[in-house]
């Protein structure tokens, strides 16, 4: 499956929602902890080296990896540390290190909402709150409201 | 720099059962081979997926829908024709630009309509004053606002067999998370899950073979 690795680079260098160095572990057995720059752009996860800024200042760090975040489970593991794994192959997890159990509290919930899916639904669910107690829609003033993308709830019972 | 394809693929894979935003037939102009080929587009979330055929299991390329133009190319060589422009590595204007082309009006009006509106930054901006609206129209009414569901399988509409779904991963995922969860459970658990859970199992080893 081919794609362009400059959309996702230029996306990478985009404002972050979250960014920290973390330690991090693949999913492959045998894998160790490193430290990672975590960036967390949209609904992607990159991450880069850490000694990046020991290149020349032209050079535009790139991330050594992208993960989507869509279809994941985002899991605490420990009071420091969480796992996040595709719903296809829970067994495969990816292992973040942090340096508090805030900073860890602070990852899960931002990884966890940053799916496009989830954040439609989210998207969905405030639109219906907003109607059932206003009795007004509020995607209808921007004139969307009758789109498909948001009509989730029109299949609840 | 590495693409989890596993991340991109289950995604595709795993909603291939609920209605994408957009989909359609749509011409291509190719990068060496400069002529238009007919592919299968799938518009799902800020993912553009094309496929050399609907039903195939792995698309041929993905089109990151972030940051890009998507622009009517008027006086080209067909009719009904666009142009989604990419930003550059350094996030700059110009960069990639894909040429397509729908095969009529309604087609292509369709399409600048749902590409126009596919980026995962423009769902953030409507997002954050519903919520806020919320809360306040909560805190106006003294009333303990609830949270949205976080996981993904309240993002599935297609009705189906909610109970093998919510047996395989609703538990699994829910003793990792120890989420808690308010009032909205009791009316989530009515909401629909996707025959696409049921596709996985038997897609499994397909899956992993198909990765490249």
């Amino acid at each position: 499956m081919r794609y362009n690795e400059k959309e996702l680079r230029a996306l990478s260098r985009q404002p972050a929602e979250l960014a920290a160095e973390l330690g991090m572990r693949g999913p492959k057995k045998g894998s160790v902890l490193k430290r990672r720059l975590l960036k967390l752009v949209a609904n992607f996860l990159f991450y880069f080296r850490t000694d990046e800024a020991e290149t020349a200042p032209c050079v535009l760090p790139q991330p050594v990896g992208a993960l989507l975040l869509e279809r994941c489970v985002v899991s605490q593991e420990e009071a420091c540390s969480f796992s996040l794994s595709f719903v296809e192959d829970m067994d495969r997890k990816y292992v973040f290190q942090c340096d508090s159990e805030r900073q860890c509290l602070e990852w899960t919930g931002a990884l966890r909402r940053a799916s496009y899916e989830v954040m439609r639904r989210s998207l969905v669910f405030y639109r219906d709150e907003i109607l059932k107690m206003t009795g007004k829609d509020p995607l209808e003033q921007l004139g969307i409201s009758e789109e498909a993308r948001f009509q989730l709830s029109a299949i609840k019972a | 720099m590495k693409l989890n394809r596993k991340s991109v693929l289950s995604f595709f894979r795993g909603y291939r059962a609920q209605a994408p935003d957009q989909e359609g037939i749509l011409l291509k102009k190719g990068t060496r081979n400069t002529s238009y080929q007919r592919r299968w587009f799938i518009l799902r979330g800020n993912l553009l997926f094309y496929l050399e055929h609907q039903a195939d299991h792995t698309p041929l390329g993905l089109i990151l829908l972030e940051n890009c133009q998507v622009e009517q190319r008027l006086g080209a060589t067909e009719p009904y024709a666009f142009t989604i422009l990419t930003p550059r590595a350094d996030g700059t204007e110009g960069g990639r630009s894909y040429k397509l082309a729908a095969e009529n009006q309604e087609e292509l009006g369709a399409w600048l309509g749902a590409l126009a509106g596919a980026s995962w930054r423009q769902l953030a901006a409507l997002l954050s004053p519903l919520e806020a609206q919320y809360r306040e129209l909560c805190q106006a009414a003294g009333q303990e606002p609830s949270s949205p569901p976080e996981d993904f399988l309240a993002t599935f509409t297609t009705p189906s067999s909610f109970q093998e779904l919510h047996e395989r991963y609703g538990k699994e995922i829910q003793a990792l998370q120890g989420v808690q969860r308010g009032p909205q459970e009791a009316s989530d658990s009515e909401s629909s899950r996707s025959q696409a859970e049921g596709e996985q199992g038997l897609n499994h080893s397909v899956l992993l073979s198909d990765l490249r």
